[in-house]
């Protein structure tokens, strides 16, 4: 296995305000992976910082040995928090802004899924519900062959029905080879697919370990684990 | 990739300045139709839509304006900024897309405002009456002046174009500088574009305060001292120039340096 994503010492203060303190990781490649911790804690400024929305006050993040920048956006397929459709396209149209940048990015795939949501192509982005964004939104990053997706609380937004379809998504749109990275805090809905999690509080990981290892060792189930590690 | 973002960038404008664009234009010919009836009287359609004509050429004028500060900043510094900032294209031909579309916008603006006063103003024979006297006029220019006319008309453009430019980038450069404030943003950006103003202003008066360098705000210049003055405007001008372009540097340095560094979008 080689690695997708490593930090060494990666640090980026807001001002005075760390958030992401002196962390230090490598994630191997084709693992669905957790980046989990409360709210506040960091994850999505990793995120950012993969995404090259956020420079390293010090230290580096490095995606596939690069710097993030032009090479590591072809590879990585990112879902923000944010909705960040504008309101004046129609969804096939951003399709086509999806198509003509992101070499990897497959339409009909795209066009597949937004059926099986009984999403219409033709709809424009600014009349559709948060849910019904967050899903598009989803739909495009997933429809990219990736090497690695990030994915900032995928589910946070949409109604339980959506989830599974989603997490189902998620699971049969990657290759073996490509790595999925889940930001989340809501646990119990995405262990099932987990193969490996990453616990961060307050900028430092707390602990990382294959998903395998804490039910055989520990005896536990992820959710528990979190649960007590992160007790108020 | 520039040309894509480009693409993009025309689309997400013209949809609001094309319909524009032929409204003045439907709007400038109804109000030569309804004049032209009655030439004598301003009865009330006429009037109507000259009103509405005159609103719709002042709400273009603004639009430019607003869509230049909107598309620069919703598209790359709120939400949108992380679709666009994630596609894999440097920063720096984003600026470039947006500064070059908003350039086009300004200019087909006036060329609109021009053709559709045509229309309203123009009576039977005058266009070919203009066209006539001005090829008269530029023809008498290169007789006495000679083939430097074509030069001076070409840098009159060229300083035309950068003086757009870079009022468009001062723009840029102060949204960019008022985002790495934390709070009141628009405060931020508006106190940065007051600052980069006054600077700007500063560094004209210091290069105008260099020994050597003519003062042009003082030309003179009338029909008769044209010819020797020729060569002094022709040097005022592309020294205008080349002021003009280091400040749009200057603009583009900062707005890039923000975009690719100090980006941190909500």
């Amino acid at each position: 296995m080689s690695t997708i994503l490593e930090c060494h010492d990666l640090t980026k203060k807001f001002g005075s305000k760390v958030a992401v303190s002196a962390i230090n990781l490598k994630l191997e490649r084709g693992q669905i992976i957790g980046l989990l911790g409360p709210n506040g804690s960091g994850k999505s400024t990793i995120m950012k910082l993969a995404n090259e929305l956020l420079t390293p006050t010090s230290g580096s993040i490095l995606i596939g040995g690069m710097k993030p920048g032009i090479e590591t956006k072809k590879i990585v397929s990112y879902l923000p928090e944010k909705t960040y459709l504008n309101d004046w396209m129609r969804v096939h149209q951003i399709i086509e802004l999806f198509s003509d940048f992101y070499a990897d990015f497959k339409p009909e795939k795209a066009y597949d899924m937004l059926k099986s949501l009984n999403i219409n192509p033709d709809d424009k982005l600014k009349t559709m519900s948060k849910g019904t964004k967050e899903k598009v939104q989803l739909i495009l990053v997933m429809s990219r062959e990736a090497e690695l997706y990030l994915l900032d609380e995928p589910i946070g937004g949409v109604d339980p029905a959506a989830r599974d379809y989603i997490l189902q998504t998620i699971l049969h749109n990657y290759n073996e080879n490509a790595t999925v990275i889940i930001s989340t805090h809501l646990i119990s809905d995405i262990e099932n697919i987990l193969d490996f999690v990453v616990f961060i509080n307050q900028g430092q990981v707390v602990l990382t370990s294959s998903v395998d290892d804490i039910r055989d060792e520990k005896g536990k189930s992820v959710d528990v684990l979190f649960r007590e590690v992160f007790k108020c | 990739m520039l040309s894509k973002l480009l693409k993009y960038e025309f689309k997400a404008t013209g949809r609001i300045f094309l319909p524009l664009f032929l409204a003045l234009l439907i709007f400038a010919g109804i109000t030569r139709l309804f004049s032209a009836i009655g030439p004598e009287q301003w009865d009330t359609p006429a009037v109507i839509s000259m009103i509405i004509y005159v609103t719709i050429m002042a709400g273009m004028f603004v639009m430019t304006l607003i869509m230049m500060i909107q598309r620069f900043y919703k598209n790359l510094l709120s939400d949108e900024g992380y679709l666009m900032h994630t596609l894999p294209v440097k920063p720096w031909k984003h600026i470039v897309s947006k500064l070059l579309v908003s350039m086009l916008w300004m200019i087909i603006s006036l060329s609109a405002a021009l053709i559709s006063s045509l229309i309203i103003a123009l009576k039977k024979g005058d266009l070919s009456e203009i066209i006539g006297d001005f090829a008269i006029f530029f023809h008498r220019a290169i007789e006495q002046y000679g083939a430097s006319i074509y030069l001076l008309t070409f840098e009159i453009i060229i300083s035309i174009l950068i003086s757009i430019a870079s009022g468009i980038l001062i723009v840029y450069a102060s949204i960019a500088l008022g985002h790495l404030s934390n709070r009141h943003k628009m405060l931020a950006s508006f106190g940065a574009f007051i600052v980069l103003s006054t600077l700007s202003q500063i560094l004209l008066t210091l290069i105008g305060l260099i020994p050597g360098t003519t003062n042009f705000a003082n030309l003179h210049i009338t029909p008769d001292n044209f010819a020797q003055m020729q060569s002094l405007l022709q040097w005022a001008i592309v020294s205008g120039i080349i002021f003009t372009g280091l400040l749009s540097s200057a603009y583009f340095a900062i707005t890039n340096i923000i975009l690719s560094k100090r980006l941190n979008l909500e």
